[in-house]
């Protein structure tokens, strides 16, 4: 087994008496792509900023490629971070601050040129590298940071949140572009976002953190059917959570909760769930119909659901007060491990920052 | 005011009031300085450049012309020198009491700078022996120490602490990242602070007043000793000399950093 | 940063600030060359009972109140007229009232002896037009330091003023418009409530700069027409009376203290409300 890329071990921040990232332990795994998911003020940006050294756990420590480096300044670290804000060096030119690493470990100038140049054709930029920042558009200087920040050929590649602030076409397209990027270069990176889709999207390996702590990790495929808890999975998109017969909680998806008239058929597998239910609202949303109802799950217990209905399904949208069917098959349950009592709850307050 | 919409005639004619009352006297210091007479009579008697000869063949106002660019010259660099690490430790720094401290370096703003001489003559020339020219450098590297600080400061906010930090990220040590980052970002602050400093100390009377000798003698209060003394046009011209400098300075600060914006750093 | 490297960046400008400033400062205070606390609270308090230099100590506020009211209002409505104004020579005029802040006082004070001066402009056009026989007596009056300090002031009224109109967003005027308010209406009551604040900052600078300035009352008050500056420095220079001094010192740095305190609740009270 080869050592991680990076490690956490035990690591703990506090801001006076309030504990940011705590106890967190993680394993980056070399050559992949990490995600760091959660709500807002969970610790992300925090636990970026002790592996990028520009914070000191308060307790805890941190190895890069099997050495101590807890307390070694970023500078000494051999990393790439992007920052959210990109923080391209207003007073050099887009080549410049490409170069800028490069410069910093003596790197003679003519292979600087080249090194640089070739960060930018792999953005697509290497036309502008005379221009400034200023004169770039937002997404431009997102590849700017990008390229700035792989020129060095870091051990580690860690970008915060890097496609929230463009536009919601391009940071779909971005997503693609810096799979390519770590795939061409083979970067460990570790990329901080508070978009499940997106975390799904690129993720080699997701890490969902609550409050200051890792609640579940793994690759996508196998972390999006299985939430660990209730909290994980509202964060995945779960609209859905009911008691099964044998006290047990689960989860489903409007996706999958499907709609059918009140003495249609069973056709599915017995051990499907089944519900009566009365539809309270019917919102039109184009590809589909957002059908919200009242129901009792097999507990007893009276709960509100909301079921995606395709416009293209054979049967059509029932109307507010109708009395329906629901199914939710086996399959499509997503089973939960009881929830530990919440520390915070799941949406964090506001006050981030 | 062709042009400008004027609103309302009350509002209208006290801004010419004001205008006239900031403007006209230093025409009509421009004018007499041409004067072929000898009094400050107005209209003037003759025009003549008569008066420019004298006041820069007068030694006493070009030695003190050379002292006060020199004492400008020094304490603007000295408080730019001390301030900007003061600015640094006061935005980037993680300590305790800053308002406090910035409060501090902020106070020789406060306190009447007329005090400020009095107490350096009496303490420091008198009591201490200072010659007259250290306790002048000192005196006025202290009185520029708010511009510098408080005008590099706001340049220092503007600027994103992140941009430090991908400095250190991508391998600068701290002082090399202050060097390629940081001060660039300082440029207008440091230009502004500069300036303003620079005519601060040359233009001062209250500070250096006291702190005069024989041997170092400050512009304008030379210029002030000798207008008690005598009451002709050569003061005019020097005058005119001085305001056609001012003017130079004006044009270079409009074209670095822009005019309004330089002193709008010193507004609280 | 570490709180090490933090300190070793305050100490050099820390340094210079507590000699040349600080230090002699409290001690030009307690301690005066020969001269003990109790003799210059002793001398402060003769100052504040002794008609002569009462009259000093008043004719200097008084002299600063007036300043700071024309300097008011002069200042702000060209400040309101210049912030307001979509023409391009706003700029231009807003850089000539500005300029004079570059400008030396010395410079700026001589003006007004070629205007108020005995030959000046002004004696030489009343008499010129035989409106008086005689040219009165403009010079080394209270008048003269007032129109002298006006002029060194009101820049500074002008762009504090400016940059607090600036700020209030033209939107609330023309919404005051909209609702039914006359121009001048809504620059009563909604431009000069608004950027009160400001308008109070530029009093206390205009305040706090005319009871200390020197070359004014120096040039145009002479010894007739004293102020605490021109008698704190006759004390310091010419009777070398450093009990007197440094009471008069006192006198001035509590006056323009109190007018910044006072000056600070009201701000605090305005931004509040
Ligand atoms: N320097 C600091 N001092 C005090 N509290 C801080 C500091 N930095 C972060 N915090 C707090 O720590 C918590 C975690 O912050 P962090 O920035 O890591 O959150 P995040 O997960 O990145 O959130 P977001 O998605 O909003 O960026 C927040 O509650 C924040 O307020
Ligand atoms: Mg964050």
């Amino acid at each position: 087994m080869t050592t991680p890329a990076a490690e956490l071990v035990g690591v703990t921040q506090r801001f006076g008496s309030f504990t940011a990232v705590d106890a967190v332990d993680l394993r980056i795994p070399r050559g992949r792509l990490t995600t760091l998911l959660g709500p807002s003020g969970c610790g992300k940006t925090t636990t970026l900023r002790m592996l990028a050294g520009y914070a000191t756990p308060t307790s805890g420590r941190i190895l890069i490629d099997g050495q101590d480096a807890t307390r070694t300044p970023p500078e000494k670290r051999d990393l790439g971070m992007v920052f959210q804000s990109y923080a391209l060096f207003p007073h050099l030119t887009v080549a410049d601050n490409v170069a800028y690493g490069l410069t910093m470990r003596k790197v003679p100038a003519p292979e600087r040129r080249r090194r640089a140049a070739e960060a930018l054709e792999l953005v697509g930029l290497g036309h502008l590298g005379d221009r400034r920042p200023k004169q770039l558009s937002g997404g431009q200087q997102q590849r700017v940071a990008l390229a700035r920040a792989v020129a060095v050929r870091p051990r580690l590649l860690l970008l915060d949140e890097p496609l929230s602030n463009l536009d919601a076409r391009l940071r779909v397209q971005m997503r693609a572009e810096i799979r390519r990027i770590q795939s061409e270069t083979g970067l460990t990176v570790v990329l901080v976002t508070h978009d499940q889709d997106e975390a799904l999207e690129m993720s080699d390996e997701m890490v969902l953190m609550r409050a200051g702590k890792v609640v579940q990790s793994g690759a996508p495929r196998d972390v999006f059917p299985a939430p660990a808890d209730r909290f994980v999975a509202e964060f995945l998109g779960y609209e859905n959570f009911l008691t099964l017969a044998d006290g047990r909680e689960a989860a489903v998806r409007p996706e999958h909760l499907r709609v059918v008239t009140a003495d249609a058929p069973l056709d599915g597998r017995v051990d499907d769930v089944v519900l009566d239910a009365v539809v309270r609202d019917v919102a039109y949303r184009g590809v589909d119909v957002l059908v919200t109802l009242d129901a009792t799950d097999p507990a007893g217990t009276a709960v509100r659901l909301v079921a995606d209905h395709r416009a293209e399904d054979e049967t059509p949208a029932p109307s507010p007060g109708a009395r329906v069917r629901l199914v939710a098959p086996r399959a499509r349950l997503a089973l939960l491990t009881p929830a530990a009592p919440a520390a915070a709850p799941a949406t964090a307050p506001e006050g981030n920052r | 005011m062709s042009g400008t919409r004027l609103r309302h005639p009350v509002a209208a004619a006290l801004a010419v009031a004001g205008y006239v009352i900031m403007i006209v006297p230093i025409g009509f210091v421009v004018a007499t300085a041409f004067t072929a007479g000898s009094t400050l009579r107005f209209p003037p008697e003759g025009l003549s450049l008569t008066w420019f000869g004298e006041a820069v063949a007068y030694s006493p106002f070009m030695e003190a012309v050379v002292s006060s660019l020199e004492l400008a010259a020094l304490a603007t660099a000295l408080a730019l020198v001390l301030g900007v690490p003061v600015t640094l430790a006061v935005h980037r720094g993680r300590i305790p009491g800053r308002g406090l401290l910035e409060g501090l370096f902020l106070s020789p703003l406060v306190v009447p700078e007329l005090v400020v001489g009095l107490a350096l003559y009496q303490q420091l020339m008198i009591g201490l022996h200072l010659d007259n020219f250290t306790t002048l450098l000192l005196g006025h590297t202290a009185l520029l120490l708010p511009y510098a600080v408080r005008v590099t400061g706001a340049s220092l906010a503007l600027a994103d602490p992140a941009l430090e930090e991908a400095a250190r990220g991508l391998g600068a040590s701290p002082v090399r990242a202050f060097f390629t980052v940081t001060l660039p970002m300082l440029r207008p602050g440091l230009v502004s602070a500069g300036l303003l400093g620079f005519v601060t100390s040359f233009n001062n009377v209250p500070l250096s007043l006291l702190l005069q000798t024989r041997d170092f003698r400050t512009l304008p209060v030379t210029m002030l000793d000798y207008v008690q003394q005598s009451y002709d046009p050569m003061v005019a011209a020097a005058s005119t000399l001085v305001l056609a400098a001012t003017v130079v300075v004006a044009v270079v600060a409009e074209r670095t950093v822009g005019f309004a914006k330089i002193f709008g750093g010193i507004n609280r | 940063m570490r709180a090490r490297s933090t300190l070793l960046l305050l100490l050099p400008g820390l340094a210079f600030l507590l000699v040349g400033f600080l230090l002699p400062a409290v001690a030009m205070l307690f301690a005066p060359p020969g001269v003990t606390f109790a003799q210059v609270i002793e001398r402060m308090g003769a100052m504040l009972t002794d008609p002569y230099d009462l009259g000093i100590v008043w004719r200097t506020v008084r002299i600063g109140l007036v300043v700071t009211a024309v300097c008011v209002l002069l200042g702000f409505p060209i400040a309101s007229l210049l912030a307001r104004s979509r023409s391009r020579w706003a700029g231009v005029l807003l850089a000539l009232a500005i300029f004079p802040l570059l400008l030396s006082n010395v410079v700026r004070t001589f003006g007004w002896l070629v205007v108020l001066g005995s030959n000046g402009v002004i004696g030489q056009l009343l008499t010129g037009l035989g409106l008086v026989e005689k040219a009165p007596q403009l010079l080394y009056t209270e008048l003269a330091i007032v129109l002298g300090l006006v002029q060194l002031f009101l820049p500074l009224a002008v762009i504090t003023c400016y940059s607090a109109v600036a700020q209030v967003d033209p939107g609330l005027e023309e919404a005051a418009r909209g609702l039914g308010a006359s121009r001048t209406r809504t620059f009563w009551s909604i431009l000069v409530p608004l950027s009160l604040p400001g308008v109070v900052v530029a009093a206390t600078l205009v305040f706090a700069g005319s009871v200390t300035a020197y070359t004014t009352p120096y040039l145009l008050g002479g010894s007739s027409q004293r102020m605490l500056s021109t008698q704190l420095f006759s004390y310091a220079s010419v009777t070398v009376d450093w009990a007197a001094a440094s009471a008069t010192a006192v006198v001035m740095t509590v006056l323009v203290f109190l007018v910044s305190g006072i000056s600070a609740l009201v701000g605090r009270k305005g931004a509040v409300s």
